[in-house]
């Protein structure tokens, strides 16, 4: 297993160190995050999980430079997040980060393409056709540019939500549960085209997922418990991810357990997805 | 479910302050146009109450022409002065003073007229030690042309002191005067300039030929006023039929003052309504507004309690209780704040120097009147999204975006385009001239027109907007695009939200090209008729008869033409009628003839207006009986002219004017100056200015002058519209505030998003003012566009009434149109700043 913090500093994209965020004061307050060390490597999809109210979110927020930290620093792509004005927050925001919501990622009243290009609109960069061609054609959204979200199914929304994270080229891109409203067949379109990214488009993304059967699309599963990292799985298959949870969650209450592997729903049979992985990149 | 109702006002308490606000505004102005009005009224009663105590009065018995016009005083024929002693000595009665009064000026310690111009009158009494109704507060009577008392106001007013010299214009001369006493009516006189001379002189100047307006008859004892009247019937009934005269019971007498003042006033508050109506009007639109998104936005609450079992008309009741509740309150706090206007007024007129009745009258039939209207109209505002929200099946609603279902707007649209049609064509019907009264028709077209349009507005509002948005767009990438993208999302909501400001727009727009079309008529006319080289008029409306005389002695006057005025009457109706001497037509007025020759002014004939002519059917040649106080006389149409410098219907030779008005009471309105051959204008000018400089009132003009103080009149009366008109813009731009605020609340998670993927805290203000710029200026130019194309029909409809130049003002409609972008960027402050404000996170976790 390699180490959860990458001293060297070399493969990672963004990183944690000590990272407290406490929600509250006094006897009410809540220990979100309770002193987070981690690293997210470059070119890799890694995926976070773990059980609810662990501070997955939380993690993400204050990642992405929308939440700050109670303590500890965030560095991305090599600049400390939590020293940053709202401003210069707002520009890294706009140019080296891509976040994706679980729902409502889309502004209703602008087409799917223009909800693609308005990260490059506020930032008044320049589009870059070929990339935008690439971008769209790997989520296959190409037939669909001029519609309108509502015109969208929830998984072809999701997935103009990835393009738009991806178009402006951001060092990292964070998800948070990209996945969780969708039927499997719409949330393995999802998911393939974030692993593709990473492997064809050599873009960095971080994700927070409930299914096993999504983590098992990440190049790497990072656990995470009342605030803290506790685990930490290479290649992962589903049925990996679910021994790993079932250890995890062995010294801790059923009721957490149950409730972290109740969520995801109706999903593909354990095994597919891990041989898929083997295979490498997943075709749509 | 009230329960439910009030909690959701309690917990949305922000979004209905601001439609609270709406009514509040709307109703304030109705609650303080009545009771500015009971004011007013109280104030002048009560005038009419302390100064006309008389149990009885004698007067001229057949009223020649009763009041044509609210501000025209019925005209009788006069009493003779013997009279007095005659019913002096009528057994039962204590005293008979005759009422003599006049026109003064009273020239204050400043050296300028006291209370000169359009305002409240200034006029002398005689003043009867004996009288009841006044007091003498300080020093004594005064006795003798050289003195005067001055009521306690007009003392005030003044800065004399008692004691004091001053001067007054009086009988059309300048009196050099001393103040010798002050005397109070007991009451506010309500501005009222009032001057006390002894009977004598008064009598000497006011009524030379021995004729007064009438003679108060004071009872000896308790007698009633009936009884007094009985008696003087009774002893002098065949002197009374002799001399024309009868007697009138004090009531009588105030009754009819009372209801020349109410006609007056009712007026004034009929024009105030107006805009009060305008202001609610506005109003509603925002409070439907407010309801309808608010009920969109908790669509899904209602869908939830629908589907716990909540009927549709529960649904819809909780609304209106929620409605009732902003109404009332609304209400009740506008009539307060009316109150709250009413007593700024008063602190206004006081400093003006017109003092009104101390209390505002706040009468149980204003406050229901305020309350219900306040009521009724948030109460139906919110009916309509009310049956929409209980209509709508909960299936529907629970779905994450509701879509704006708008299933009328094809009739609404439909019916918005008759409307328009309607209205265009009744316009153009109106304009082609051929209907007698084309006022009727010019309304109802205009009403078509403007309720049209705001039918209309949802249609046009994506096409309209788009091309509005256009720059915006294409300068701030991608910010105008959002923007646009949000004001076209719903268009029955930025319709409406502009609609309210197009209303008061529509009413700016009309007003500023009805302004300038008067100005330029005016300056037409003046240029077109008037070939006098200068021109004297006087700021209380009569020019003193000394200073026209010794105007017409200055060196370098060739002639100075008089033009007096009077009321005569005509057949039995009143009429308006000047005087002049007849050469004035080939020195100083270029009048068209129509018919008939002006020459026959000087055989005695009368020279009539076309307008009046054809009215009554008269025509060269006719006789007509022309009575006035001092008698009648029998003259023939000798001309028919066409002119506007000249707005009246009957055109007298002076020889004939003087028989027919007594001296005391005519007024000269004017003088036009020819000047001599070979003088110049700037020194005769001069000459002239140092002659009537003692008469304060007096001012020379040339008709360049004469055209821009005309013109100044109409810019004061513009001031005053766009001031009423202010308040309904005012609540337009509340409207707007509420629709920008409401729609941001509606898109909370969609600005956090906006923000998460990079969009700055300025940049997401921009897009929030660009659309509430867009909103205003949409609005702006809808009402402008209707206001102006209106008002440009009125030329061609009422080119008879003067009208005669259409101009619009573009300049001015180009300052409209900034201010409609400065009122954007201003309503866009506070939601913007809202906007600016929401944390990220929070929004984008927003239910
Ligand atoms: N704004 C907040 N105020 C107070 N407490 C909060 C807030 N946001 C999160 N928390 C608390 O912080 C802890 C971590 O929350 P977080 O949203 O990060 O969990 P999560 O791992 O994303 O859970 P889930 O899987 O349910 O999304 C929880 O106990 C939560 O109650
Ligand atoms: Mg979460």
């Amino acid at each position: 297993m390699r180490a959860l913090v990458d001293t060297s500093g070399e493969g990672q994209i963004a990183s944690a160190r000590g990272l407290v965020k406490t929600y509250g004061k006094g006897e009410a307050a809540v220990r979100a995050l309770d002193g987070v060390d981690v690293d997210f490597a470059r070119g890799e999809l890694t995926a976070i999980m773990g059980p609810s109210g662990s501070g997955k979110s939380t993690l993400m927020h204050c990642m992405a430079g929308l939440d700050t930290p109670t303590a500890g620093t965030v560095m991305v792509d090599g600049e400390d997040v939590g020293r940053m004005s709202q401003r210069r927050l707002t520009r890294l925001r706009r140019t080296r980060l891509g976040f994706v919501f679980q729902a409502f990622n889309l502004i209703p009243t602008l087409t799917a393409e223009e909800n693609i290009t308005l990260p490059l609109d506020i930032a008044r960069g320049t589009l870059d056709r070929a990339w935008f061609d690439t971008v769209v054609d790997a989520v296959g959204l190409r037939d669909r540019l001029d519609h309108r979200p509502t015109e969208l199914s929830g998984g072809q929304q999701q997935r103009v939500a990835c393009a738009r994270a991806l178009v402006s080229r951001p060092a990292v891109v964070f998800a948070d549960e990209p996945t969780g409203n969708l039927d499997s067949r719409s949330s393995g379109e999802v998911l393939g085209f974030l692993r593709r990214s990473v492997d064809e488009l050599g873009q960095s993304v971080v994700m927070v997922t409930h299914d096993p059967t999504a983590a098992s699309y990440a190049h790497r599963v990072l656990f995470l418990a009342d605030g803290r990292l506790v685990g930490e799985l290479e290649q992962p298959t589903t049925e990996t991810v679910l021994d790993a949870l079932r250890d995890l969650g062995a010294g801790r209450e059923a009721a957490d357990h149950d409730a972290s592997l109740a969520r995801p729903s109706g999903h593909a049979a354990p095994g597919t997805a891990g041989a898929r992985h083997a295979a490498g990149p997943v075709p749509r | 479910m009230t329960r439910v109702a009030l909690r959701g006002i309690r917990s949305h308490l922000g979004r209905f302050l601001l439609s609270v606000l709406a009514v509040l505004l709307g109703v304030a102005f109705v609650a303080g146009t009545f009771s500015l009005r009971t004011m007013m009224s109280s104030t002048f009663s009560e005038l009419v109450e302390t100064s006309t105590v008389g149990d009885a009065y004698v007067r001229g018995a057949e009223q020649i022409a009763a009041a044509a016009s609210a501000d025209m005083a019925a005209v009788r024929t006069g009493v003779p002065l013997d009279l007095v002693e005659e019913v002096a000595a009528v057994d039962g009665i204590g005293t008979a003073l005759p009422e003599i009064t006049g026109p003064i000026v009273l020239v204050g310690a400043d050296g300028t007229a006291v209370a000169a111009g359009n305002g409240p009158p200034s006029f002398a009494l005689a003043l009867h030690p004996e009288e009841p109704s006044t007091e003498l507060v300080a020093g004594r009577a005064p006795t003798g042309l050289g003195e005067v008392a001055l009521e306690t106001a007009t003392l005030e007013a003044s800065g004399l002191a008692v004691g004091d010299s001053a001067q007054v214009v009086l009988g059309g001369e300048l009196t050099p005067v001393d103040v010798v006493g002050e005397v109070s009516f007991g009451a506010p006189v309500a501005g009222a300039t009032i001057v006390f001379l002894d009977p004598v002189t008064a009598t000497e100047v006011f009524a030379p030929e021995g004729l007064v307006t009438s003679i108060a008859v004071y009872a000896e004892g308790d007698l009633d006023e009936e009884a007094v009247v009985e008696r003087l019937r009774a002893a002098l009934g065949p002197t009374l039929d002799g001399l024309d005269a009868e007697v009138a019971t004090g009531e009588a007498v105030r009754d009819e003052t009372r209801a020349q003042v109410e006609q007056i006033l009712g007026f004034v508050s009929t024009f105030l309504l107006v805009f009060a109506a305008i202001a609610l009007f506005v109003g509603a639109f925002i409070i439907a507004n407010t309801f309808q998104m608010t009920v969109r936005q908790r669509q899904r609450e209602f869908a939830m309690l629908r589907a716990i079992g909540a009927s549709p008309a529960q649904v819809f009741t909780s609304i209106l209780v929620q409605a009732l509740v902003v109404g009332m309150l609304g209400s009740a706090l506008g009539v307060g704040a009316g109150v709250g206007l009413v007593a700024g007024l008063r602190e206004v007129f006081a400093r003006m120097g017109m003092e009104l009745s101390g209390q505002i009258p706040l009468d149980g039939f204003t406050v229901l009147v305020s309350v219900l209207i306040g009521t009724v109209v948030s109460v139906a505002a919110a009916a309509v999204p009310a049956r929409r929200a209980a209509l709508t099946p909960p299936v529907e609603a629970m779905r994450d975006d509701v879509a704006a279902h708008d299933r009328g707007s094809v009739i609404r649209a439909v019916v918005g385009g008759l409307l328009l049609a309607g209205g265009v064509a009744a316009v153009a019907v109106a304009t082609l001239g051929e209907l007698d009264e084309p006022g009727m028709l010019l309304g109802a077209g205009a009403a078509g027109v403007v309720i049209g349009t705001l039918l209309l507005a949802p249609t046009v509002v994506p096409a309209a907007l788009r091309v509005l948005a256009a720059p915006a767009v294409l300068a701030l990438r991608p910010l105008g695009g959002l923007a646009r993208g949000n004001v076209t999302r719903n268009p029955r909501r930025t319709a409406s939200t502009a609609g309210a400001l197009m209303i008061g727009m529509a009413l700016v727009g009309a007003a500023a090209v009805l302004a300038t079309s008067t100005q330029a008529s005016t300056r037409a006319i003046v240029e077109n008729e008037s070939t006098a080289d200068l021109l004297l008029q006087s700021a209380t409306m009569a020019v003193p008869a000394e200073a026209a005389r010794e105007v017409g002695e200055v060196d370098g006057v060739g002639a100075a033409d008089l033009l007096e005025v009077a009321t005569v009457t005509v057949d039995g109706d009143a009429r308006t009628a000047i005087g002049v001497e007849a050469g004035i037509f080939t020195r100083a007025l270029d009048i068209t003839v129509v018919e008939g020759a002006l020459e026959s002014l000087a055989d005695g004939e009368v020279a009539v207006q076309r307008g009046t002519a054809e009215d009554e059917g008269w025509a060269v040649g006719d006789e007509l009986e022309v009575r006035g106080a001092a008698g009648t006389l029998s003259l023939t149409v000798g001309a028919i002219i066409d002119s506007r410098a000249i707005g009246v219907p009957l055109v007298l030779a002076q020889e004939q004017y003087g028989e027919l008005v007594p001296a005391g009471q005519s007024v000269i309105d004017s003088v036009f100056i020819t000047l001599a051959t070979g003088a110049e204008v700037e020194e005769v000018r001069a000459a002239i200015t140092e002659v009537i400089t003692p008469y304060v009132v007096v001012t020379v003009l040339d008709n360049e002058e004469f055209a821009d103080q005309i013109a100044d009149q109409v810019d004061q009366i513009l001031v005053i519209l766009y001031a009423l008109l202010g308040l309904s813009i005012v609540i337009a731009v509340l409207g707007i505030v509420n629709t920008l605020a409401l729609s941001i609340a509606e898109r909370t998670r969609e600005i956090g998003l906006l923000r998460a993927v990079g969009l700055g805290r300025f940049q997401l203000a921009t897009v929030v003012t660009i659309e509430s710029v867009l909103t205003a200026v949409f609005g702006t130019l809808l009402g402008v566009g209707i206001g102006v194309g209106l008002a440009a029909t009125l030329p061609t409809v009422y080119a008879d009434e003067g009208l005669t130049t259409l101009v619009v003002p573009w300049s001015q409609l180009g300052v409209v149109l900034g201010l409609a972008v400065v009122v954007g960027v201003l309503a866009a402050v506070w939601p913007a700043v809202r906007a600016a404000r929401l944390d990220v996170l929070d929004a984008v976790s927003y239910e």
